[in-house]
């Protein structure tokens, strides 16, 4: 840059975001870096682990001893007919939405800060859903029958399920979600696998990483397939994004209970699933970050990008809790009223006003920029949004179900440690997979960073900067 | 061989002639049965194995020895050959009673291949009308009870039972040589003929013995009144089809044993609004059921109704001016009410009352013309079995100066309900020979040194007497499930007539008492339920009205200070139905606690001390005292507490042991029902109670209605809203094809809030019970529940009960979401339940508006005792592990119904559900809705017909009818 245009340029440095990668480095160095903490692994590992793998035994406990004794061991009853076990289920499934929308809609509209967290994203999704995807077979009564028959098979008997019923919607919808979720993740990791395998020392490894690199080897043919494959299921991808949690809110809104009957519930399920995604993609990545030393790949930038993702989002799901409190008095139904109203001042209302804490208020902070690339402050808000996702569901679901039409089949619902152990449980059980992933398999697509420094010093050298 | 008549089919007399299908048949039967086994018993059947062979010799061995176990009385022989009436899986009906303190009531049960398994009530018995009460029915849950007490013994040895009736004719040969000076009998009240029969040929053995009949629950104050009002002891039954005003002091007529179940039906007819529609005053201290049915209900202290009383008589002249009290404006708005309707009006005083108000109550039916026309006077039913208050205390000093040597005991459980002080445990273990005849184990049968084992009333011979005095008999519907005896064999082995069964006692004293053709008069009278005129006639006896101006006088002013106040409980009775699972787990109809009793206050009284709900409280009378949990009850009176008997056992199974907490520590000797100087101070702790219902008030929302008459001609439109259809994108179903369309119609004017529904239910479906915490946690089962609504202010609410079930909807909300299809919807417009299909994902109970689906949370059967096994009713599935279920219309009766009209070639008849059977009230009406004529379709097209949730578009298929009060304009 010429000497008359520093202060031109230097007034532009300020309005320009930080870069994505640091100047200077090379394919060599990102190789290194990013395929580091496979080769040696970080101090540590084996003591997280071991606790995750603990934890994981409160899921197996717990659901043994569901399916032992019954559903009767958690805090469910009429009318409290769903409450840890849907709560949960819906959760995780939002959770799983982060993945899915970083790797395919981000990919479509071609954000590059995208590739620095979309494999860990992805990867975060599919263990999202594998936990969501316990719940709705291990919540029925008779899973042993809930296995199969939530399926349509020509049974013998000529009996379809009902696909009426939204659970019918949602078995196909998370399955299909599930499905495409980690071909395109697994897609994605062709290449790194590998190179994993090229860079083998041992021959187990070798074989191991070959297998799973199904023959990868780089050519210009496989690149031009590989991109198509991986833009085709983007594309389908991205539907999914969306109508994963409209389905599993129709398991509320096509029901007449007030509370849940609702017809903003799909768009508004979408936006905190991507909410709660976000939240749960950076509760993982600031440690991991830090942890696995990618502080050169995912950078301030990147934080700060999801940051405002989620006060977006957040304030997306501050309009959908503003509609309902605002439908709930225009429509002049005294049930929706009361459901409101009973949030508010019933029973559960400390569920309700941490639920607005969190949800509400603690996204407003990154309106600052200080707040945004705090690390600290970050971390502590996607926690607290965590919370407060997990808050949401749990007031929709229990408070709308405690007080419905009839006052005389109101009740309460209390939680027993058996609900406790499977939710702690599928907390640890997710973490083991994540645990599992980042030991054996680049948290960070290698190559799509390294393509993504090309692309970066192509545009330099062309346009004497970067976007 | 016997053959019990069945109900429905009439005997034949002997002369009758006999069916035949053929010449040859008849031929055969005119021969008699020819050859030493009759046709068929001697062929093997086609299909009889090896093994099947073996495993008929091993069981014939086992059953053979079974015979041991048995006292040897009459055999039941299997049918060598099956009556037509007795094929497998066929339900046969048999007429019994069971007596309770005293009073039959006539029973209808049904048995399927031997076992009983549902209870009924006799239409045409005249305590029952075919309704049947809570306590009736779940004495069934009581014969199958796997704890019940078991064989006989003596000082810890078992007896057999022929030992037994030797050693008591021993026993009874060596008093009968004083004249049974040192022999003493503490009886349950029984009306039998047949017991009183004995009692008077033991009198005659042992003219020194001593005979008392004692009850924790007795009403000798009502017989100490009309002692007082005519000279001599009378029962007074109340004719309400006949009152059109009705004025009850105390008196919780529409509930419990006896004739509550009458009264219920009579009261309940003229409940629908209109010039015939009667009005029911109420004065008490807690709120009771017939209190919750009361247009004007005042609420006072329970030693205050005598004031009011004293008030009313005021107002009407009914005594003079000195045995009255200067009348209030409501005691003078009731007398004139009372007044308009001389002859139609009715004053009732309730058991706990003194007998001074009792004696006021007949003064003023007699000043108002009702004596003979609404009530009608008989001499007493139970006879010398009336109760003694002071049969305990007389017995105790008996006890001490050691002048008892024997004691028999049929009384219910006296150690328990003893009075407090009267330390009879302690006393009953110094008698040599207690000898004590009970259903179950419990506190007395620690004491006393000779436990015998009861049969259970429906598996015994014996007789009783409803309260109008008509004659049942009492017929075994099986062989005692437990080796066992009854008061009858006890009574007649202190004759040395032991061994002649119960059964030849009772043909023998009814043989003596019949005309000439006693076979086929027994036989109708088994078929019947009844002996036909044995009602006791009524006599008519003028007032003594200086006895009563004395008694009313000598009434003690009330005081100020806390009143403690003890009432039977509406599931437990006195106790003796504590060990019961289905009626520990019914909903008190008030307070609608289970598991459990508590001190009731009211809302005033609590705020006063600082008390919240189910925190515990010290009540403290002179000299005792017991901790308990409060009840804070809206309607209650103020500075008084309800405490009810029954709970708080210490002995007995595992059912009752523990539950509540015990009133009779607190209830004195001479204030068994209302004491002063009560005082109450906050205890450390706090009581969970399990209360099924979440919520008391209806929220400003459209579910129970209520109108007054008055408002109801004005406002009946105000219902236009809550019926018909509704504008729906989706295209209402056409059921009017159908031969059927079921549909159900609740009169909420008609309920009387008494769960006879409940345990209908409970039976009929095979609905099982989930115990204290499990209700806690918001998991009971009933099918159909009572919900109870309290509107205005707490202190002083009106009160509306609503019987709930499926309603089923024709738009169902929980069909659409069951994402297997196990909930769907037949032709005939029922919402069925496939539990085989039924995976438990709980959201067709989530979208049902009513929450009337019921979840398997746990197997909630478990391990279940053979003889509880028995219980269940063949034609209900039981329900799994992990399964949704609720109320099916009774599918099973319809479904019966359907297959015996096609075997008859004939359309169907009616079917009646079993809440609908039960239902003392009339409340509940079940029919074929494309049958115009039908009662429901009445009831549907009725003015007063709502459908509950009208505006979610569920089409219910029950539908309400508004319940319409009728309150005195005077009164405001």
């Amino acid at each position: 840059m010429s000497p008359p245009a520093a202060p031109a340029a230097a007034a532009r440095q300020a309005l320009e975001p930080p870069p994505l990668l640091p100047a200077g480095i090379t394919d060599r160095q990102i190789n290194d870096s990013l395929l580091d903490h496979v080769w040696n692994p970080k101090r540590g590992w084996l003591t997280l682990f071991a606790i995750a793998l603990g934890g994981t035994g409160l899921l197996v406990m717990g659901l043994g001893v569901t399916l032992a004794r019954g559903i009767g061991m958690w805090g469910n009853n009429v009318p409290v007919g769903w409450a840890y076990d849907i709560i949960n289920f819906v959760w995780w499934i939002g959770i799983g939405h982060a993945g899915t929308l970083i790797s395919a809609i981000l990919l479509l509209f071609q954000q590059k800060w995208r590739t620095s967290i979309n494999r860990f994203a992805e990867a975060m999704t599919i263990f999202a859903v594998i936990q969501a995807a316990l719940f709705p077979l291990f919540h029925t009564g008779r899973p042993w029958f809930a296995v199969y028959w939530l399926f349509p098979y020509p049974s013998n008997l000529g009996i379809w399920p009902n696909f009426t019923s939204p659970l019918i919607w949602d078995v196909f919808a998370v399955s299909t979600y599930f499905t495409v979720s980690l071909l395109f993740w697994y897609l994605g990791l062709i290449p790194d696998l590998a190179a994993l395998r090229d860079a083998s020392t041992s021959r187990v490894q070798r074989i191991a990483y070959g297998i799973f690199a199904l023959g990868w080897r780089g050519s210009a043919r496989h690149w031009h397939h590989y991109r198509i494959g991986y833009l085709l299921l983007a594309g389908l991808s991205t539907p999914l994004v969306l109508s994963v949690h409209s389905i599993v809110s129709f398991d509320f809104a096509v029901s007449q209970l007030p509370g849940w009957h609702t017809t903003i519930f799909p768009p508004y399920f979408v936006a905190g699933a991507v909410f709660s995604g976000f939240a749960m993609v950076m509760t993982l990545m600031v440690p991991a970050r830090k942890y696995l030393g990618f502080e050169h790949v995912v950078t301030e930038r990147h934080l700060e990008t999801m940051n405002k993702v989620m006060l977006v989002t957040g304030m997306m799901v501050s309009y959908g809790y503003l509609m309902e409190h605002f439908i709930a008095w225009y429509s002049g139904n005294p049930y929706e009223k009361f459901v409101i109203l009973n949030r508010a001042t019933g029973p559960y209302r400390w569920v309700y006003y941490a639920m607005i804490f969190c949800n509400v208020l603690v996204p407003q902070t990154f309106w600052w920029k200080r707040a945004r690339t705090s690390i600290p402050w970050m971390f502590a808000a996607a926690l607290l949004v965590n919370v407060g996702m997990w808050t949401e569901r749990f007031i929709i679901i229990v408070t709308s179900l405690h007080r419905d039409f009839l006052p005389s089949s109101w009740g309460m619902y209390f939680p027993t440690w058996v609900d406790w152990s499977i939710f702690l449980g599928t907390l640890s059980f997710f973490s083991l997979l994540f645990l599992l992933f980042l030991r054996f398999v680049p948290a960070v697509a290698v190559t799509e960073v390294k393509e993504l420094r090309h692309e970066l010093a192509h545009e330099a050298h062309a346009g004497g900067g970067h976007r | 061989m016997k053959t019990l008549p069945i109900y429905g089919q009439p005997p034949r007399a002997a002369g009758e002639r006999p069916l035949w299908t053929s010449l040859d048949d008849l031929e055969a039967a005119a021969r008699g049965p020819g050859g030493e086994f009759r046709h068929g018993a001697a062929e093997a059947p086609v299909a009889l194995g090896r093994r099947s062979f073996m495993k008929l010799v091993g069981a014939s061995a086992a059953l053979a020895g079974l015979q041991a176990c048995h006292p040897p009385r009459e055999k039941i022989h299997p049918y060598v050959k099956h009556p037509p009436e007795g094929l497998p899986g066929q339900a046969s009906h048999y007429a019994t009673a069971l007596s309770i303190d005293g009073y039959a009531t006539g029973l209808v049960l049904t048995a399927v291949d031997g076992r009983p398994v549902k209870v009924e009530g006799n239409p045409a018995h005249p305590s029952s009308l075919g309704g049947v009460g809570v306590f009736e029915q779940a004495a069934l849950l009581d014969l199958y009870d796997p704890g019940r007490a078991e064989g006989f013994r003596r000082r810890g040895g078992g007896l057999a039972f022929r030992t037994l009736l030797q050693e008591i004719a021993a026993l009874s040969a060596a008093h009968a040589q004083d004249g049974g000076a040192a022999l003493a009998f503490l009886l349950a009240p029984d009306a039998s003929p047949l017991l009183a029969d004995l009692r008077r040929r033991l009198q005659g053995r042992f003219p020194r013995a001593r005979f008392r009949v004692w009850s924790p629950i007795a009403e000798d104050q009502a017989w100490e009144g009309a002692r007082i009002a005519f000279g001599r002891a009378l029962d007074a039954t109340a004719r309400l089809d006949r009152a059109d005003v009705i004025l009850a002091l105390d008196a919780d007529f529409l509930y419990g044993a006896g004739d509550a179940l009458r009264l219920a039906r009579e009261f309940a007819r003229r409940r629908e609004p209109g010039e015939a529609m009667n009005r029911l005053y109420v004065a008490e201290p807690a709120l009771t059921v017939t209190g919750a049915l009361a247009d004007h209900r005042f609420r006072m202290r329970g030693s205050e109704v005598a004031g009011f009383a004293r008030q009313v008589a005021g107002a009407l002249g009914a005594v003079p001016a000195e045995a009255a009290m200067p009348p209030g404006r409501e005691a003078r708005a009731v007398a004139a009410d009372l007044q308009r309707r001389r002859g139609r009006s009715l004053v009732l005083c309730g058991p706990r009352q003194p007998a001074a108000v009792h004696a006021l109550c007949h003064a003023m039916n007699a000043a108002l013309g009702n004596a003979g026309e609404t009530l009608r006077y008989t001499a007493p039913v139970l006879g010398d079995a009336r109760p003694d208050p002071r049969a305990l205390a007389d017995l105790a000093r008996e006890i001490d100066a050691g002048s008892v040597r024997t004691l028999v005991v049929t009384a219910w459980n006296p150690v328990h309900a003893a009075p407090a002080g009267l330390d009879l445990g302690a006393r009953l273990a110094k008698v040599e020979n207690a000898i004590y005849l009970t259903l179950r184990e419990d506190e007395t049968s620690r004491r006393a040194s000779w436990v015998l084992a009861a049969s259970h009333p429906f598996e015994s011979w014996g007789d009783g007497r409803a309260r109008d005095g008509s004659v049942t008999l009492q017929q075994p519907l099986i062989a005692p499930l437990k080796e066992s005896t009854t008061a009858v064999d006890l009574l007649a082995a202190f004759l040395g007539e032991g061994e002649k069964g119960a059964h030849e006692h009772l043909r023998a004293l009814w043989k003596s008492r019949s005309g000439p053709d006693f076979e086929l008069a027994l036989a109708r009278w088994l078929e019947q339920g009844l002996v036909p005129g044995s009602a006791e006639p009524a006599v008519s006896a003028p007032v003594k009205t200086e006895a009563v101006v004395a008694a009313a006088r000598a009434l003690p002013a009330a005081g100020p200070g806390m009143e403690i106040a003890f009432a039977p409980d509406y599931s437990v009775l006195d106790g003796r139905f504590a060990e019961n699972a289905w009626l520990q787990e019914l909903p008190d109809p008030v307070t609608k606690i289970t598991w459990d009793n508590a001190a009731s206050i009211s809302p005033a009284t609590a705020r006063r001390l600082g008390l919240r709900n189910g925190q515990r409280v010290a009540l403290s009378l002179p000299g005792r005292s017991l901790e308990a949990p409060v009840w804070i009850q809206p309607g209650h009176a103020d500075e008084a507490v309800t405490l009810t008997l029954g709970y708080g056992r210490t002995a007995g199974g595992p059912v009752g042991k523990g539950v509540g907490v015990d009133a009779y520590r607190l209830r004195a000797a001479d204030a068994p029902w209302f004491e002063r100087g009560l005082s109450l101070a906050a205890a450390k702790g706090e009581h969970r109670f399990a209360v099924p219902q979440g919520s008391f008030s209806m929220e400003g929302r459209p579910i129970a209605l209520d109108f007054t008459q008055e408002a109801w001609k004005r406002e009946s439109h105000e219902l236009d809203e809550l019926r018909g259809a509704q504008p729906s994108l989706l295209q209402a179903v056409d059921y009017s094809k159908q031969e059927n369309a079921w549909g159900m119609a609740i009169d909420l004017s008609k309920c009387v809030g008494c769960n006879a529904c409940m345990v209908a239910c409970q039976e009929e479906n095979n609905v099982p019970v989930v115990g204290k915490v499990q209700v806690q946690k918001g998991r009971i089962m009933h099918w159909i529940r009572v919900d109870r609504y309290f509107q205005g202010p707490p202190e002083d609410p009106t009160v509306i009960s609503q019987p709930l079930a499926c309603v089923h909807c024709e738009v169902a909300p929980c069909e659409y979401v069951c994402p297997v299809n196990a909930t769907v919807h037949s032709d005939e417009g029922l919402n069925e339940m496939v539990y085989n299909r039924c995976v438990g994902t709980r959201y067709c109970s989530n979208n049902c508006p009513y929450k009337v689906r019921r979840f398997n949370f746990l197997a909630w059967r478990g391990e279940v005792a053979p003889t509880e096994k028995m219980l269940v009713n063949p034609d209900v599935t039981v329900r799994a592990r992990g399964v949704m279920e609720k109320c099916t219309y009774c599918v099973q009766r319809i479904e019966r119904a359907r297959i015996d009209a096609r075997a008859r070639g004939a359309k169907m008849g009616p079917v009646q559900t079993a809440c609908q059977q039960a239902c003392p009230a009339e409340a509940i009406v079940f029919g074929n809705l494309n049958d115009p004529r039908s009662r429901v379709s009445q009831a549907h097209r009725d003015p007063r017909r709502y459908d509950l949730l009208h505006t979610l578009g569920t089409r219910p298929r029950t539908a309400y009818l508004v319940r319409i009060r009728n309150p005195n304009p005077e009164l405001g």
